[in-house]
């Protein structure tokens, strides 16, 4: 209980500053909002009359402590330029992307984890390297070139084998559900796929360590055979980290897949972000920054408490350790 | 759970004798008094591996067929639907729905305060109309005003509106919404007031003539006025602008998701002529080139404009689809700022002009464009071409560069500006054509925004690239304070005198000398002529091809496939 309270301040301690960093940093990008709105050919006093209209031109306290108090309200804010409001803005464009990183994240645990294992099971030095190469490949093909193969295999119309449709979402989005898993699965298999190869580079990793751990070997010398010890004695021991990295992958994933929403036209979040940015919509990137640092900080949070719920001798060690210190 | 204890080096007794059991089963003859040494440890586990093989065959085969089956009945439910469009459609003749894709998205749909050409393009004539309006060609059309006279010395206009016009609400449209909306655009300075700061006054007579009444004669004014300025919105109408549209015109917006796509449905109140050929137009925008192509090829969009010129080939090849080139205002000004002291020498301005080789721009970017030689293009008045001027002469160039002072061994650094949407060859051509003359050219490849704050409001370059697509707009070169910096008392005067020409063909003739007398001076070079590439599915009609970046009248759209 110690561990969670003191796991919760460090989160609020973390957000408030990176709250202080994100609001510095964006002040200090060149460019602001007035002048795109204004655009080529208007003149200054209109910028100006812009700048004042908006309130760019407090102070930049003002602005910050404004900004932090509708936070704690629970209202990120108005967008500038679109109008909407920065939690709705955020939430339509978490739905593309979230579904998108579950999907992709499960392709990732399918291929990467029983791949991983058999890595680590099989003898053959031959199919051994085979795997070693494989995770290697699927580590460093880029995923814009991963997803543009996947397009010219199977989107509609234009791939060898026209199955998916390979570009935006469904126009209706979840109402149409079939269609919005339609456009989800080529951009799932595309992030899915790299993901798995990194997922499976740690399993092989985490469970060879493990196989020529005395956990397994103690296992064989109670009477398992060397598959059976490592799937279910190493593997087993294995969970902790793996979740840990599953974790972490899940986190990173949100800004990660941007690239791959660009290839597929997915109006998804870390497109939104670019575009925002691109736009110098200030108000919407430093709320849409910080939800996602405070996201990334949840999942960090959540995979510590899990990994000691996972690993008991965490927990009596972790506990003895607070108390001592 | 209950594998812990054996982790933990505390095996259950269970554990141990289910294991046993089942090796007896298996092979009874590896038994643990042979367990001892790791050999004997792998030989055994050597004649188990079939079976962790095999579970793990297992699971790969039961992931592969979940996946197509997955896969399939997403596919047949897709198939499903489109027997069922393609019925609907052959039944109508005509599609219910074509989908558009675009590039530059609106960011909102507030017209009168957001700059971007992009709300111009989807909005006006579709949503919103204006006084006038423009042809493919860019000429001043009736809109809502049916005809206007011009009094002699070009001080009075009075339009003359259509009857029963009507907003897409139900309100009907007259000239009191029309006086209202150009006042409400004089008081509260709303995009583009500044081009229409010569009207004195505007009034009503009766409910269906409107009186504009000049300061100063302007022969731009019915132009001008073809734009934003001219729109005329409704009064009584609220609604959030920046996300939903009440206009007059055949179309009404149904859906806006911003900087992806915009739902169009035919206004079923519209009062005139355009009425609208497809009920539902879905304009998507996409700003990946390649996603733009791949939607186009997998019919998720019917019409792409533009289309990146250099990827248009296999779709010009196939008979399936149609591929134009249109002509448009689109410039790309290589500005040489003019108050930067290593440009003020106008041999070293002249010498880049005469090392760009133009033709070899045009032609790496799929030589759809058309060479330019000076600031106006052939959709504006007072085009002439001026490319002779300066033909692409290496040898002159490197001998201007030389008296200028310059040589490749001891090159002139300049620094050129650009935003990132632009691409990064056109830079790297540029350096590798000015190395020769003895320029050592820096490419500074910057977000948009960051270009407007530097270049554009600060002013702080050496030489900027960007593209100018608006119209009728010389007035850049007749003012001293706008970016470029170019201050020529003949070129105010040319263009002042132009201005208040009350002929057409008078206002031409002067345009044209003082493009010449701007061309000559070297203050920029214009790279090329940028015409938008639009391809469309064999059966779509009624897509403009001309300045369809900034104008895009959608209601004679029609697809029959």
């Amino acid at each position: 209980m110690r561990f969670v309270i003191r796991r919760l301040l460090l989160f609020m301690a973390a957000l408030f500053g990176i709250s202080v960093c994100l609001f510095v940093a964006l002040r200090i990008l060149p460019g602001d909002v007035a002048s795109v709105m204004a655009g080529l050919n208007s003149p200054p006093e209109r910028v100006a009359a812009l700048r004042e209209q908006l309130g760019l031109n407090r102070p930049l306290v003002a602005q910050y402590c404004d900004w932090i108090a509708a936070l704690c309200r629970g209202d990120f804010g108005t967008s500038i330029l679109t109008g909407r409001s920065v939690g709705s803005l955020v939430a339509a464009r978490a739905s593309v992307t979230f579904p998108l990183i579950v999907m992709g994240l499960i392709v990732a645990m399918a291929v990467g984890i029983p791949l991983g294992c058999a890595a680590v099971l099989c003898r053959s030095r031959a199919l051994r390297s085979a795997f070693h190469i494989m995770s290697i490949i699927g580590g460093s093909v880029p995923a814009l070139w991963g997803g543009l193969l996947l397009i010219l295999l199977f989107s509609r119309g234009s791939g060898l084998i026209g199955v998916f449709p390979s570009q935006g979402f469904a126009p209706d989005g979840w109402a149409d559900s079939g269609r919005a898993l339609a456009s989800l699965v080529l951009p799932a298999l595309a992030v899915g796929l790299i993901v798995a190869a990194g997922l499976m580079r740690y399993t092989r990793a985490a469970l060879g360590d493990l196989a020529s751990s005395g956990y397994v070997a103690m296992a064989m010398a109670c009477g398992m055979t060397r598959t059976e010890a490592v799937l279910r004695v190493g593997l087993r021991l294995a969970v902790p980290q793996l979740v840990s990295v599953v974790g972490l992958t899940f986190a990173e994933m949100i800004t990660g897949v941007m690239v791959i929403e660009n290839l597929f036209a997915l109006p998804g979040i870390g497109n939104g972000l670019v575009i925002d940015v691109g736009n110098r919509d200030l108000i919407a990137v430093q709320s849409e920054l910080l939800m996602l640092a405070a996201f990334f900080l949840a999942v960090g949070f959540l995979v510590d408490v899990l990994h000691r719920l996972l690993d008991p001798r965490l927990q009596t060690s972790g506990d003895s350790a607070a108390q001592g210190g | 759970m209950v594998h812990n204890n054996g982790a933990h080096g505390t095996a259950g007794a269970t554990d141990d004798q289910t294991n046993t059991t089942s090796q007896d089963t298996t092979s009874p003859n590896s038994r643990p008094d042979t367990a001892s040494t790791d050999s004997s440890l792998e030989g055994r586990a050597k004649t188990r591996r079939t079976s962790g093989a095999r579970w793990i065959w297992a699971a790969v085969a039961v992931i592969v067929i979940a996946a197509v089956v997955l896969g399939l009945s997403i596919f047949s439910g897709r198939g499903g639907d489109q027997t069922t469009q393609g019925n609907a459609s052959q039944s109508a003749g005509a599609a219910d729905t074509v989908t558009v894709g675009l590039k530059l998205a609106p960011t909102n749909l507030d017209i009168r305060n957001t700059a971007g050409s992009a709300i111009d393009q989807i909005l006006i004539g579709n949503v919103y109309e204006g006084l006038v309006a423009r042809d493919e060609n860019n000429n001043v059309v009736p809109s809502l005003a049916k005809s206007w006279d011009v009094s002699a010395d070009g001080l009075t206009y009075t339009f003359h509106l259509n009857d029963g016009m009507t907003f897409s609400n139900g309100d009907t449209l007259d000239a009191h919404d029309v006086v209202w909306s150009i006042n409400q655009l004089i008081k509260n300075q709303y995009h583009d007031a500044e081009s229409v700061s010569m009207i004195s006054s505007v009034a009503a007579d009766g409910d269906d003539t409107v009186t504009i009444t000049l300061k100063t004669a302007n022969s731009n004014l019915l132009w001008v006025l073809t734009g934003r300025p001219g729109l005329v919105f409704d009064e009584d109408a609220t609604y959030d602008a920046k996300t939903q549209a009440v206009g007059s015109g055949p179309f009404t917006v149904a859906k806006f998701v911003a900087n992806d796509s915009i739902t169009l449905k035919a206004n079923p109140k519209y009062w005139g002529t355009h009425k609208a050929k497809t009920p539902t137009v879905v304009v998507r925008y996409i700003a990946d080139d390649n996603a733009a192509v791949n939607a186009l090829k997998s019919d998720d969009v019917q019409v792409l404009a533009p289309i990146s010129e250099n990827l248009a080939k296999p779709f010009a090849d196939d008979d399936h689809y149609v591929v134009k080139a249109g002509d448009d205002t689109d410039k790309y000004v290589l500005a040489f700022n003019g108050a930067c002291e290593k440009t003020a020498d106008k041999r070293v301005r002249q010498a880049i002009r005469y090392a760009i080789d133009h033709e070899q721009i045009i032609a790496s970017r799929g030589g759809a464009d058309k060479a330019l030689g000076g600031p106006i293009p052939s959709l504006d008045p007072g085009y002439e071409d001026l490319t002779s001027l300066y033909p692409h002469d290496v040898a002159k160039a490197k001998s201007l560069m030389a008296e200028a002072g310059y040589s490749e061994s001891k090159p002139l650094t300049l620094t050129l500006t650009y935003a990132n949407t632009y691409g990064t060859e056109l830079g790297d051509q540029l350096r590798s054509q000015l190395k020769p003359i003895g320029i050592d050219l820096k490419v500074n490849v910057v977000e948009f925004s960051t270009w407007l704050q530097d270049v554009y409001t600060n002013k702080q370059y050496d030489i900027s690239l960007v593209d100018h697509n608006e119209s009728h707009d010389f007035y850049q070169w007749a003012d001293p304070t706008y970016y470029y910096g170019y201050d020529n008392k003949d070129v105010q005067d040319l263009y002042a005198k132009a201005i208040a020409a009350t002929s057409d063909k008078e206002r031409d003739e002067l345009l044209a000398r003082a493009a010449r007398t701007v061309s000559e001076d070297a203050p920029a070079d214009w790279l090329f002529n940028y015409r938008v590439t639009t391809a469309w599915a064999k059966g779509v009609t009624g897509f403009p091809v001309n300045l369809n970046q900034t104008l895009l009248p959608l209601y004679d759209l029609a697809y029959r496939p």
